[in-house]
C-alpha cells in the first residue's frame, strides 16, 4: 500500500477514535438534562421547556459523531446468513466490492447534510417552539460527523482491501 | 411500472443486498437512495437525510441509549446476584424449581430494562451454572434462559414497544400496559411447562438438596430483601411514568441514575467497569440508531410511492383475503423473516408498510403492537439468526453444543406461539389494563 494511504487510515482512525470517545460521554449529558427536567417539573414546580429539546440535540450529536467510532468497533450488525460462512479473506473481499453501498449512501447523506444546513445559515432558521433555538449549530455537527463516517469508511475499505491482498494495514 | 412492482422491486433488491453480509444500515440506506434518485430525480437526493429529522422529532427515542445503559449497569451491580440467591433458597425444593426461579428472575429484570441483552447476561452468567452444578438437563437451562430473557421486551418497560409506538404513532405508555399481562401470562405459561415437565420426568429439574435450602425462618425472609432495590427501581422508572408524574424519556433517565446508584451502593462500580459501560452503549446505540435513520429514509420512498394502499389492493383485491387471514399472513412472514433478520431491522422495515396496513383493515394498533412483540420474541431465538441464540452461544460454556442449544428452543417456542395465538384470539388479554387505565 503507498505510505500515503497508510497514513491517511492512521489520521482518520484517529480522528474517529478521539470524537467518538468524546461523544461517549454525552450519554451523562442526556441523563443529566432530563432529571434536571424532572425535578425543576415536579419539585420547585418550574418547568424548563428547553430540556427536552436539548436531549434531542444531544443524541443526534451522540450517534451522528459517535457513529465513525462504532464502524471503527466494529459494533454495526450484519445479516450473516451467508457471510459468516465465508473465510475471513473473502468476507474482506466482499466487503470492498460492497463498501460501494456504504459510500453512496453516507454521499447521498452529506449532499442532503450540506443543502440543508446551507439553508439554515441563509435563512438563520430556528426551532419552532418556546425556547425558538438556532438550527445552524446542531446541523454544522451533523455535516461534520456524517463527514468523517464517510471518510472512516474509506479507511475501512483500505483495511479491507489490504486484507483481500493478504496483508494487514495499520 | 405499477407501484405495487416499484415496492416489490426494492423490497427484493434490499434483500439481495442484505445478503451480501454488507452493514444492514448500509443496505437499507443505499436502496433507499438510489430508489428517491431514480424515481424523483436529484431534487430528491436531501431525502435520506432528511429521514435524520423524523428521528430527531421523535424524542421518546432517548429511551434507547438510556435503556442500554441501565441494561449495562444492572447486569453489573450484583442486584442480581441476591435474587438468585433469594430465589434459589425459595424455590429449590420445587422439582424444576431453579428453572422456575430463573423464570421470576427474568420477569424481574424484565420490569427494570426494556431489552432482552440485560437477562441474557444476568442469566448466562449466574443461573446458567448453578443449574449445571446441580444436575440440571442442559437443553433445559438454555431453553430456559432464553425463553425467560426474551420477556425482557414484552413486560414493560419495552424498548421494541418505543420503537414500534415511534413507527405506528400510538401512545408509549398505552402499549406498556398493553405488553404487561401478556407478559406475566406467558411467563406464568412457562412456568407451567417447567413445572409439568419435571414433574413426569424428574431428572431434567431435580430438587436441591436439603441442607442447602433448610435455614430458620428468618434467615429465609432476610432473603426477600433482594427484591426491595429492583422494587425500587421499578417504582421510579416504570411506576412514575404510569402515575403521570416523570415523561417517559424522563423515566428512563431516572432508572438509569437509579441503577447507577445501586451499583454504587453495593460498590461494584470502578473506572474499568464504568469505561466498558458507556462504550458498549455508545457502540450498540450508534447500531440501533444508524439502522433506524436508513430504515426511516427507506420508509419515506415507501410512502411517496403509497406503498401500504399497493400492498393493501394487491393483498384484499388481487387475492381476495379477508382481514384475518392477512393479519395471519403478516404473522407468518414476520416469523419467516425474524428466522433471517435481526428484529430491529425487520420493525423498521416491514413495520412501515404492515401497520398501516393493520390501521386500513380496522384492528386496533395497540393490540396489534403486543402480537408483534411476541413474534419479536420468537425471532429472537429461532435460527439461524436471532440475538439470544447468539448470545447463547458466545456465554454457554463448551459442554453445550449448538444443536443442544437449537433444540433446547422447541417446546419454549410453542409455548409462545400459544401465547401469540391467545393475544389473536382474545384481544381483551392485552387490551383490558391500558383500557382500564385510560383517561376518559
Amino acid at each position: 500500500m503507498p505510505r500515503f494511504i497508510v497514513s491517511y487510515v492512521k489520521v482518520i482512525d484517529y480522528l474517529s477514535e478521539k470524537f467518538g470517545r468524546l461523544a461517549m460521554y454525552l450519554i451523562f449529558v442526556m441523563i443529566g438534562v432530563l432529571l434536571l427536567d424532572a425535578v425543576t417539573r415536579n419539585i420547585i414546580n418550574i418547568p424548563l421547556s428547553w430540556c427536552i429539546e436539548m436531549a434531542q440535540f444531544t443524541i443526534t450529536a451522540y450517534y451522528i459523531v459517535g457513529g465513525p467510532y462504532s464502524m471503527q468497533l466494529d459494533s454495526h450488525v450484519r445479516m450473516d446468513l451467508l457471510y459468516s460462512r465465508f473465510s475471513l479473506k473473502n468476507r474482506a473481499r466482499l466487503d470492498c466490492f460492497t463498501a460501494l453501498f456504504l459510500v453512496i449512501y453516507l454521499v447521498c447523506l452529506l449532499i442532503g447534510a450540506i443543502s440543508s444546513t446551507m439553508y439554515a445559515i441563509e435563512y438563520d432558521q430556528h426551532k419552532f417552539s418556546q425556547w425558538n433555538p438556532s438550527m445552524v449549530p446542531i446541523k454544522l455537527i451533523m455535516v461534520f460527523g456524517i463527514a468523517l463516517m464517510l471518510l472512516q469508511s474509506i479507511s475501512i475499505f483500505f483495511k479491507d482491501l489490504a486484507k483481500a491482498r493478504g496483508t494487514e494495514l495499520s | 411500472m405499477s407501484y405495487e412492482a416499484i415496492a416489490i422491486f426494492m423490497f427484493i433488491s434490499m434483500m439481495l443486498m442484505l445478503l451480501t453480509g454488507q452493514r444492514v444500515f448500509a443496505a437499507i440506506g443505499v436502496v433507499a437512495s438510489l430508489a428517491a434518485l431514480l424515481l424523483w430525480g436529484e431534487s430528491a437526493v436531501e431525502m435520506p437525510f432528511n429521514a435524520a429529522f423524523k428521528l430527531f422529532n421523535w424524542y421518546p427515542l432517548l429511551t434507547l441509549p438510556l435503556f442500554i445503559y441501565m441494561g449495562y449497569i444492572l447486569s453489573e451491580s450484583g442486584i442480581a446476584d441476591d435474587l438468585y440467591g433469594m430465589f434459589h433458597v425459595w424455590m429449590g425444593g420445587l422439582k424444576g424449581g431453579l428453572a422456575v426461579g430463573t423464570i421470576l428472575l427474568m420477569v424481574v429484570i424484565s420490569a427494570m430494562n426494556g431489552l432482552s441483552v440485560a437477562g441474557m447476561a444476568i442469566g448466562a452468567t449466574i443461573a446458567l451454572p448453578e443449574m449445571l452444578k446441580r444436575g440440571y438437563d442442559k437443553i433445559m437451562i438454555t431453553g430456559v434462559i432464553q425463553a425467560g430473557s426474551s420477556l425482557g421486551i414484552l413486560v414493560p418497560p419495552s424498548v421494541v414497544l418505543v420503537l414500534y409506538g415511534m413507527i405506528a404513532r400510538q401512545p408509549v405508555s398505552q402499549l406498556w400496559l398493553a405488553g404487561a399481562i401478556p407478559g406475566l401470562m406467558m411467563a406464568a405459561m412457562f412456568i407451567i411447562y417447567i413445572v409439568v415437565r419435571c414433574h413426569f420426568q424428574p431428572h431434567l429439574g431435580p430438587t436441591v438438596a436439603k441442607a442447602e435450602r433448610d435455614m430458620p425462618m428468618r434467615e429465609k425472609l432476610k432473603l426477600l430483601r433482594a427484591g426491595i432495590t429492583p422494587f425500587l427501581i421499578f417504582f421510579f422508572m416504570t411506576g412514575l411514568f404510569i402515575m403521570g408524574v416523570t415523561s417517559l424519556v424522563e423515566s428512563s433517565a431516572v432508572g438509569a441514575t437509579a441503577a447507577t446508584v445501586a451499583a454504587l451502593v453495593k460498590r461494584r462500580l470502578n473506572r474499568k467497569v464504568m469505561e466498558e459501560t458507556i462504550r458498549k452503549t455508545l457502540a450498540i446505540s450508534c447500531m440501533f440508531m444508524w439502522v433506524i435513520l436508513a430504515a426511516l429514509g427507506f420508509g419515506a420512498v415507501f410512502d411517496g410511492i403509497g406503498a401500504a394502499r399497493a400492498i393493501e389492493s394487491l393483498f384484499i383485491t388481487n387475492w381476495n383475503l379477508t382481514p384475518w387471514e392477512v393479519l395471519i399472513m403478516m404473522q407468518l412472514s414476520y416469523l419467516v423473516m425474524g428466522m433471517f433478520l435481526d428484529d430491529t431491522a425487520m420493525l423498521v422495515i416491514v413495520a412501515p408498510l404492515y401497520v398501516p396496513l393493520v390501521k386500513l383493515l380496522g384492528f386496533d394498533p395497540i393490540w396489534y403492537g403486543v402480537l408483534y412483540t411476541i413474534t419479536c420474541q420468537i425471532a429472537y431465538m429461532t435460527p439461524p439468526f436471532g440475538y439470544n441464540l447468539f448470545l447463547m452461544r458466545a456465554m454457554a460454556p463448551p459442554e453445550i453444543s449448538l444443536m443442544d442449544i437449537y433444540r433446547s428452543i422447541v417446546p419454549f417456542v410453542m409455548v409462545m406461539t400459544l401465547a401469540l395465538v391467545l393475544v389473536m384470539v382474545f384481544p381483551q388479554i392485552a387490551m383490558w389494563l391500558p383500557e382500564y387505565v385510560r383517561p376518559k
